[in-house]
């Protein structure tokens, strides 16, 4: 009855919904019955027209009031009971468990393993083994907060808090900031995907990402840095206004300072202003917005980043995409140790995939990957599709010939651009979002 | 009996005529009155800026706002009707119109500080109102106003949590300064009211003949001044932090932001006592009236508000079970709130059971008080899940947090001060007001508030999280029935105070003075009252709540 709760992703989630349900079925029974007993006796002894007012003057009972005192009382030592003893265990951790270092920042969650890897926006971690996520926060309260597995704590600066669980489900999560942390607070969210061990353990010890940025041009690595540390959520490449300044024609560009005084856009400007945020805030936007990234980047990435808003002058077409891409596949052959899926995946950001399609279920252009495989539906002419293999190959070679109904018909096709075994890794990497 | 220049009966309100007579008034329902005011104006401030968000988040992503106007109209809707219309809230209003009248006594004991305390609150009412202006016009000018600290509406949130607070672009000296001094006039008004009821009662009212409302009100005095200036120093804090960088909260000077929680929530939750115990005070008073039959275990009530506000004392760090406390220190804190469960329970029973047997009218005020019954049962009961530790790590700042606070402060003393607004209304006024249109703003405020905050409880079970200006389409369905349900809600209470104001000024119905036959003392005098309360003092023979026919064994007063 009246329970909402998201699916029980850890080992002490159906404990935790169990306490809850006692708690909503305590209530229930005591709000129906005192309500009850108000409604019954407003209409049972209600003042009827010509009534005199000759009401026995009762002024109590001690025993009910005894009985009305002792019964919440032990039902509250009860629920106060039980809620400790899971809390406890909530709070335990194991000896073996997986401990990852997540430093909260406004508005972003990094992730640290044991080994060095380091993500941002989405934590990987095995099924069935117990983890520790150690929180610490670079700037002001975050709070980490994954719902499915009924854990949250709060990423206090200047202090290490953790959160532990066992997750006993494969699958994605969501993962929110719930501590209020200014602008961005409610696009402080982040992913936490439960693997199984081997896929795990795979991904733990796979460098294919360095070894592709080894191989990018500077533009490409500050794209990916871009994407990754999170410039993507207040700097847009379009020319819209967002918490900062686009970066669209910026380089070079003459920029009045809220003080007063000019500056040129140019390289020193730009590392100034990603170390020191603070130190020059153009005219018009809010200052003491942006995190200062001191320590987070390293020179190379600075310089790659800045290579990336040089790019960003307008003149970036689809011809040029068109020419970088032979060189995404030369670079395919590389990392053919990995699996067909982590191949798709790849595929799905460097083909521009994501720009339409979500991986959460969230509408964009296009349909959302989230359990799209095997799913039914109908047409924009009326027929009935089901997502098999021969349905999302044929989608990706034409795919304005079978528009799912309520999509506008914009995708390009990619005939001749992914070849045979290319789409067989996006069709493996798709039937992965469950 | 006197009478005025025009040929009325001489009262309070006509005794003397003029602006200058009112704001240099120092009777206490004047005064009374002049809170209930101002509050209003920020009440429909605050209300408006909360319709705002509701239509913000009708769908996911950006709407009619940006994220920073979103954060700065949810912390001023916070600090507005918190600080500004919530804390001096019934005390303010009701208790300064109904203490001395209820007692039996002329005015308060301190008429001249009670006139201080309002002017108090005014002052931080304009300091909180100067905090909303943005450096603007000419260039010295705007750099004049960024010298002076008015860099723009606060964006911190009502909790004003350190670092952000101490690293917030916005003008968080001046909000904070205005909530200082409104502190100021909080804990001066508990003292004139301790006092008041300690010295002022008339002959015969002993302290087991005074009516629930005056011990709801007593309690609640007893926490203004012994709890508000801990949120005064923590504030105080706050501004020394920002202007000189002392670093007690600070991290990156080795403070600790926990510590402003702390000093914070030792406040801040007992504060929602001094919301909605008078609350209770009331309910207590209207039920017996419209069910004709003593409050049921008036004892118990009495002592109950006091337990209340004793081990209200105790219980601060539940708001912080995961702000990085240590586990025992969460489970002491749980233990301890199970500790007010209790005496809330007790009330809610003997407030029912006093209507059995009744003779049961259901008048305006008696549909409040009923409403006011049903949801705090729903608020006590959501309190329970985040009393309870395991359940509330999952519930911590979520929205089901945001619908409990609201069924406590919403559906708990706003609701309460209307009941009351009802209620008194011929004593205050001398008019009666519209029934029929007091009913049906009743049917709006009650389905408008559940509509409103029920689908929150879900939002909350769900996962989603507070203050967000931007959500999961799974959010979607639920935050849309809750837009809908302000907006009735807000109709609601639009209709009911327009109906009030209206009659007040424009009603032809003149009251008796005592319309609904009660046995308190504010009903024995004519309405409304004369300047000075009583004719003569009045002598005290009797509790106030002896309706009915006595019964062999029927109670133990």
């Amino acid at each position: 009855m009246f329970n909402y709760l998201p699916e029980q992703a850890s080992e002490f989630a159906y404990k935790v919904d169990r306490v809850n349900q006692f708690i909503t079925n305590t209530s229930v029974f005591f709000i129906v019955l005192i309500c009850g007993a108000m409604l019954y006796f407003a209409f049972r002894y209600r003042k009827r027209p010509g009534e005199t007012d000759e009401t026995p003057r009762i002024e109590g009972n001690n025993y009910l009031e005894v009985v009305w005192t002792a019964v919440p009382a032990i039902i509250s030592i009860y629920v106060m009971y039980i809620g400790i003893v899971t809390f406890r265990e909530m709070r335990t951790v194991e000896p073996d468990a997986l401990e990852v270092n997540v430093t909260a920042q406004k508005w972003k969650w990094d992730f640290e393993y044991q080994n060095g890897k380091k993500t941002t926006a989405e934590a990987t971690i095995p099924v069935d083994k117990p983890v520790k996520f150690i929180l610490a926060s670079r700037d002001v309260i975050h709070s980490f907060f994954v719902p499915a597995m009924r854990v949250k704590m709060d990423a206090v600066p200047g202090m290490y808090t953790y959160v532990t669980f066992k997750p006993i489900k494969t699958g994605t999560y969501n993962i929110f900031c719930t501590e209020y942390c200014g602008t961005g607070h409610s696009a402080m969210l982040a992913k936490l995907r439960v693997v199984s061990e081997a896929e795990f353990e795979r991904w733990l010890n796979d460098n294919s990402e360095e070894l592709l940025k080894a191989q990018m041009s500077p533009a490409e690595r500050g794209e990916n840095l871009y994407n990754k540390s999170g410039c993507v959520a207040c700097h847009s490449l379009d020319g819209s206004r967002r918490v900062g300044p686009s970066f669209l024609k910026l380089f070079g560009k003459k920029e009045a300072l809220a003080d007063g005084s000019e500056v040129t856009a140019d390289e020193n400007y730009i590392k100034e202003s990603i170390l020191n945020p603070n130190a020059k805030v153009v005219k018009g936007f809010p200052p003491n917005q942006m995190p200062a990234f001191e320590g987070q980047l390293t020179d190379d990435d600075i310089s790659a980043l800045i290579a990336f808003i040089k790019a960003q002058d307008g003149t970036r077409k689809a011809e040029e995409k068109k020419e970088s891409k032979p060189q995404a596949e030369e670079k395919k052959v590389d990392l053919a140790s990995l699996s067909p899926a982590e191949r798709g995946k790849l595929l799905f950001q460097e083909m521009g995939c994501n720009a339409c399609h979500s991986l959460d279920g969230s509408r964009l252009v296009g349909p959302s990957f989230k359990g799209l495989f095997g799913r039914n539906g109908k047409l924009t002419d009326g027929s009935s599709y089901t997502a098999d293999e021969k349905y999302i190959k044929h989608s990706i070679l034409e795919p304005t010939s079978q528009v799912v109904e309520g999509y506008p018909p914009a995708m390009p096709t990619f005939k001749g651009r992914l070849n045979d075994s290319q789409i067989n890794d996006l069709i493996e990497f798709i039937k992965t979002l469950k | 009996m006197a009478e005025s220049a025009t040929g009325e009966k001489l009262n309070y309100l006509n005794h003397e005529r003029g602006l200058w007579s009112w704001l240099t008034t120092i009777d206490h329902k004047r005064i009374g009155l002049m809170y209930l005011f101002a509050m209003t104006i920020f009440f429909f401030v605050a209300g408006i800026l909360a319709l705002c968000m509701r239509l913000e988040l009708f769908h996911p992503g950006p709407d009619i706002m940006t994220a920073e106007t979103y954060n700065v109209f949810f912390t001023l809707h916070g600090t507005i009707m918190i600080f500004l219309f919530i804390v001096p809230g019934i005390p303010a209003t009701m208790g300064n119109f109904l203490i001395p009248l209820m007692i039996g006594a002329k005015d308060v004991a301190f008429p001249r500080l009670n006139l201080l305390s309002y002017y108090l609150y005014l002052i931080g009412a304009v300091l909180a109102l100067v905090a909303l202006v943005k450096p603007v016009g000419p260039e010295f000018f705007s750099n004049f106003l960024t010298w002076l600290g008015l860099t723009g509406p606060v964006d911190t949130g009502w909790t004003f949590y350190a670092p952000y607070s101490l690293e917030s672009g916005t003008a968080v000296v001046w909000m904070t300064f205005a909530a200082f001094i409104l502190g100021f006039s909080s804990i001066l008004t508990g003292l004139n009211f301790i006092v008041t009821i300690h010295k002022l009662r008339a002959p015969g009212m002993t302290w087991f003949r005074l009516p629930v409302f005056i011990w709801a009100s007593y309690a609640t005095a007893i926490i203004q001044t012994l709890a508000t200036p801990v949120v005064g120093i923590s504030l105080l804090l706050i501004i020394l932090e920002r202007v000189m960088g002392i670093g007690i909260f600070n991290p990156k000077l080795g403070g600790d932001p926990v510590l402003f929680e702390h000093f914070f929530w030792f406040y801040s939750h007992p504060v929602v006592y001094i919301m909605v115990l008078p609350a209770f005070g009331i309910v207590g008073e209207i039920i017996p009236v419209f069910s004709r039959k003593p409050l049921f275990g008036y004892k118990m009530v009495c002592y109950a508000s006091l337990a209340i506000a004793f081990v209200g004392f105790f219980i601060w760090a539940h708001h912080m079970f995961v702000a990085g406390i240590s586990d025992k220190s969460a489970i002491y804190f749980s233990i301890a709130t199970f500790g007010v469960a209790i005496p809330t329970a007790i009330k809610v029973f003997n407030w029912v059971s006093t209507m059995y047997k009744g003779s049961i009218r259901l008048e305006t005020p008696m549909l409040y008080a009923m409403s006011f019954v049903f949801i705090f049962l729903i608020a006590g009961t959501t309190g329970v899940y985040l009393a309870t530790l395991a359940t509330d790590v999952f519930y911590h700042d979520t929205y089901f947090v945001v619908a409990h606070f609201h069924y406590t402060i919403q559906g708990g003393a706003v609701i309460g001060l209307i009941a009351a607004l009802h209620f008194w209304y011929p004593k205050i006024t001398g008019k009666m007001y519209n029934d029929k249109v007091a009913r049906s703003a009743w049917f709006l405020v009650f389905v408008g508030f559940n509509l409103t905050f029920l689908p929150q409880f879900v939002l909350g079970m769900q996962g989603m999280p507070r203050r967000y200006f931007d959500y999961l389409p799974m959010f979607e369905p639920m935050h849309q029935l809750s837009t809908i349900g302000a907006f009735i809600n807000g109709a609601g209470y639009s209709l009911a105070l327009l109906n009030l104001f209206y009659c007040a000024f424009f009603g032809k119905e003149r009251a008796p003075s005592n319309p609904f036959e009660s046995h308190s003392l504010e009903w024995q005098t004519q309405s409304p009252p004369i300047h000075e309360n009583f004719e003569e003092t009045p002598v005290v023979t009797d509790w106030p709540y002896s309706y009915g026919v006595p019964v062999e064994g029927g109670g133990h007063h």
